[in-house]
C-alpha cells in the first residue's frame, strides 16, 4: 500500500516541484481533450437540436400517423365520429400507448373586434403538444383537465392574438367562435408565426369543438387523423396491428398508417470519425511535446534517480515513478480539459449557435469526458514509458557522480 | 558474526581498448555494528568503487561480501534496493540533495521507500532528525539557501532517518572549509555512536580519517590498515604497502 501511494506522492512531488514544465508540456494534452470532450458534446447538442426541430414538425420519434377514411365499400354506413373516437380509445388502451391525439382540421369562423374571420384551426388532444414538444411563447398549451371546461379554450399563433387586439394572455382574452351555435372561447396561449405574413390560426381542443359543436358537418363527418408516439423498436410492428385493429371495428373505412420521419443523428457515420480524428491527433501532438519535455527532464534529472537508488528506489520503483509522473501529469491536464470543455457548453449560446431553444439540453456527455480522460491517461502511459526506460537504463554510481 | 565481511574483493572494468583496469584488488575487511572505520587514499585509488560495494551500489567482480553471514551475491537487484533503503545511509561529498525540495523534504525522500509507519509518519521522523542535527527551525528552507555545513547537515540527517545499521561516508568534509568539516564530523560521529550505526568514512583528509577506531589506506586497489596519530599523521603501516610508487612510502601525510 504505501508502495503504491508512494510512487503517487512521488510523481505528484515531480510535477509540482517542475510544474512550470509540467505546465508547459501538458497545455497541448488538456487542450486535445478538451476539443475531444467539447466537440462531442457540442456535436450532441446540435443532434438534439436538430431532433428537437424535425420532433415539432412530425412528432417524436416514433410517432405514427393514422389516416381513416370513409369508402363506403361493402354497402357500410360510414362511422360517426363517435364510433371513430371511441374505436381510438379502446386501440390505445389495448397496446398501451401513452400519447396519442386525435387530429383534424377546419375553417372556423371567429368573431374579431374587426369582424368575424375564417380562421385556420387545427382540433387536437392535449397529448399533441408532448409529441410534437408544442412550445408557446405566451401562456401555456392545453392540459387534460382543460378538456373539462364550461368553455372552449384555444392556443393561437401571434397573428390571431394581434387581430383580437390582445398583447399577452394573462389578460384572458375571449371572443366568440362557431357558426351556428357561437360559444366564448378563452385564449390560453399563444405560439409564434410559422411565417412572417401568417394569417390567424389556432388550436382547439377535439372534445370541445365536438361538445359544442364547432366544425363544419355540412360536407359530412370528416374522420379524424390519429397521432401516436410509441416506442422505436415497436413502431414497425404497431403499424399493421392499429391499421388492422382500426379498419376491423369500423367497416367500410380506410385506414393507413405511416411513420414520421425521425431526426437524423447527425453523430453517426463519417461525422463522428472525424470529430474523433481530429480530437485524437490533436491528442497525438500533446504527447508528443509531452515525451519530448519527458526525454530533456530525465536527462537533467539523471543525478537525483541515482540519489533515490541510494535511498533504495528498486529499479520497478525508479520506472513506475517517472511513468506516474507522465500519467498523473496527463490525467491532470485530462481533468482540466473536460473542466473546460463542461464550462463552454454549459456557457454555450445555444439560441444564437443553434437558432433555437433545446427543450431537452442534453446532458454533459460522460461518455465523451470519459474517452477524453481515458485517451489523456493512455498518452500519459506511452509518453512515460521512454524516459522511464531511459531513467531505469542509468547505472546507479553513474548516476551519482553525473 | 561480523556485520559486514569483505573477503578477498576484486573489481575491474573492461576499457574500451580491451584493457582491463583493476580498481580494487584483493580487499579483505571486516566491520562490527557501532564501529568507526576511515579509508584514506589519493583520488582514483578506488575508495568510492569500495564504498559503492560496500553499499550494495555495485558489485564486485570476485571474492565473497557477506551482510550478517548472508552473501549479498545471491541476492536480487530488489532485495539488494531493499537492503540498501534500510540498513545503509549515504553522506556524500557534494551532499547529493534533490533540488526544489526543502530540507524537510530532503530528509522524507528516503522514508518514501520505507513501508508501514515509518512511510506515513515521513514528515514527523524527518522534522525530529532535522532538530537532531540542529536545524529544526530551518525545515522549510531550500537548499541554496543553505551554507555548506548546514546542507551536509541535512545529508546527514537524510542519511540517519531511516535508522541504517550501517553510514557510508564518500568525503564529508570534502566540500567544507576545515572548521565547519570538523562540526560535521564531531556530528556525524556522535550520532552514529547514538544510534549504534556503523561508520564507514573515506576520506583523503588525515585529521578526518583520524577521528574514527580503525584505519585503513587504500593505495593501487589494495587496502592496508594503517594507525594515525592525532593530528592525522600516519605513524605505523601494517601489513604490505604497495610499492608501485614510490610516494606513497615517503609522504603519506599528504595523501
Amino acid at each position: 500500500m504505501s508502495g503504491i501511494v508512494g510512487t503517487i506522492v512521488e510523481a505528484w512531488d515531480e510535477l509540482r516541484i517542475h510544474r512550470l514544465r509540467v505546465l508547459l508540456a501538458l497545455i497541448g494534452v488538456a487542450v486535445a481533450v478538451t476539443a475531444i470532450t467539447g466537440v462531442t458534446a457540442a456535436v450532441q447538442m446540435m443532434n438534439q437540436a436538430f431532433k428537437e426541430s424535425a420532433d415539432r414538425q412530425s412528432g417524436r420519434s416514433v410517432t405514427v400517423d393514422l389516416y381513416a377514411w370513409p369508402t363506403g365499400a361493402g354497402g357500410a354506413t360510414a362511422s360517426t365520429e363517435q364510433q371513430y373516437a371511441a374505436e381510438f380509445d379502446r386501440i390505445i388502451e389495448r397496446y398501451g400507448i401513452t400519447y396519442a391525439s386525435r387530429m383534424t382540421g377546419s375553417q372556423l369562423p371567429f368573431r374579431f373586434p374587426s369582424g368575424t374571420a375564417m380562421v385556420n384551426a387545427q382540433v387536437v388532444d392535449p397529448d399533441y403538444g408532448v409529441i410534437t414538444r408544442f412550445r408557446t411563447t405566451q401562456g401555456r398549451w392545453f392540459t387534460d383537465a382543460d378538456v373539462q371546461r364550461f368553455a372552449p379554450v384555444a392556443v393561437v399563433n401571434e397573428a390571431f392574438l394581434a387581430t383580437l387586439g390582445a398583447t399577452d394572455v394573462s389578460s384572458h382574452p375571449t371572443l366568440l367562435a362557431g357558426r351556428d351555435t357561437q360559444v366564448r372561447t378563452e385564449v390560453i396561449g399563444v405560439y409564434k408565426n410559422s411565417w412572417p405574413d401568417e394569417p390567424p390560426s389556432a388550436y382547439l381542443l377535439y372534445d370541445h369543438t365536438t361538445r359544442w359543436g364547432l366544425l363544419d358537418t355540412a360536407m359530412g363527418v370528416q374522420a379524424p387523423s390519429f397521432k401516436v408516439w410509441v416506442p422505436p423498436d415497436l413502431a414497425k410492428q404497431l403499424q399493421p396491428l392499429l391499421r388492422r385493429d382500426l379498419a376491423a371495428a369500423l367497416p367500410g373505412t380506410r385506414v393507413d398508417a405511416s411513420e414520421t420521419f425521425s431526426g437524423q443523428n447527425v453523430l453517426d457515420g463519417a461525422t463522428r470519425w472525424v470529430v474523433l480524428g481530429i480530437g485524437g491527433f490533436s491528442l497525438l501532438l500533446g504527447g508528443l511535446g509531452l515525451v519530448n519535455i519527458a526525454l530533456v527532464t530525465v536527462r537533467f534529472r539523471i543525478r537525483e534517480i541515482g540519489i533515490r537508488r541510494s535511498f533504495g528506489a528498486t529499479s520497478g520503483r525508479v520506472f513506475f515513478g517517472v511513468l506516474m509522473e507522465s500519467v498523473v501529469a496527463t490525467v491532470v491536464a485530462g481533468v482540466v480539459g473536460v473542466v473546460i470543455a463542461v464550462a463552454v457548453i454549459k456557457n454555450i449560446p445555444i439560441e444564437k449557435v443553434f437558432g433555437g431553444r433545446i427543450e431537452d439540453v442534453p446532458p454533459f456527455p460522460i461518455a465523451a469526458a470519459v474517452t477524453g480522460m481515458v485517451c489523456a491517461t493512455a498518452v500519459g502511459a506511452l509518453a512515460g514509458l521512454i524516459p522511464a526506460i531511459v531513467a531505469v537504463r542509468v547505472k546507479v554510481i553513474d548516476a551519482i557522480r553525473y | 558474526m561480523s556485520l559486514l565481511e569483505l573477503t578477498d574483493v576484486t573489481r575491474s572494468v573492461r576499457l574500451p581498448d580491451d584493457r582491463v583496469l583493476h580498481i580494487l584488488r584483493g580487499i579483505t575487511l571486516s566491520v562490527d555494528a557501532g564501529e568507526h572505520i576511515s579509508v584514506v587514499g589519493r583520488s582514483g585509488t578506488g575508495k568510492s568503487t569500495l564504498l559503492n560495494i560496500l553499499g550494495l551500489l555495485d558489485e564486485p567482480t570476485s571474492g565473497d561480501y557477506l551482510l550478517e553471514g548472508t552473501s549479498v551475491a545471491r541476492l536480487s537487484s530488489r532485495r539488494r534496493a531493499w537492503l540498501r533503503g534500510d540498513d545503509f545511509g549515504f553522506v556524500f561529498q557534494q551532499f547529493n540533495l534533490l533540488p526544489g525540495r526543502t530540507a524537510l523534504e530532503n530528509v522524507a525522500a528516503p522514508l518514501m521507500y520505507a513501508h508501514g509507519k515509518p512511510f506515513w509518519r515521513r514528515f514527523r521522523l524527518a522534522a525530529s532528525m532535522l532538530d537532531r542535527v540542529g536545524l529544526g527551525d530551518r525545515l522549510d528552507e531550500m537548499p541554496d539557501k543553505l551554507s555548506g555545513g548546514e546542507q551536509q547537515r541535512v545529508a546527514i540527517a537524510r542519511a540517519l532517518v531511516r535508522s541504517p545499521r550501517v553510514i557510508l561516508a564518500d568525503e564529508p568534509t570534502g566540500a567544507l572549509d576545515v572548521d565547519t568539516g570538523g562540526d560535521v564530523m564531531s556530528l556525524l560521529d556522535e550520532i552514529a555512536s547514538q544510534t549504534g550505526a556503523a561508520l564507514i568514512a573515506i576520506t583523503h583528509d588525515l585529521a578526518v580519517a583520524a577521528r574514527a577506531q580503525r584505519h585503513y589506506r587504500l593505495a593501487e586497489g589494495v587496502l592496508v590498515p594503517i594507525t594515525l596519530n592525532a593530528p592525522g599523521r600516519i605513524t605505523e603501516w601494517v601489513g604490505d604497502v604497495p610499492t608501485d610508487r614510490p610516494d606513497d612510502a615517503v609522504a603519506p601525510a599528504v595523501l
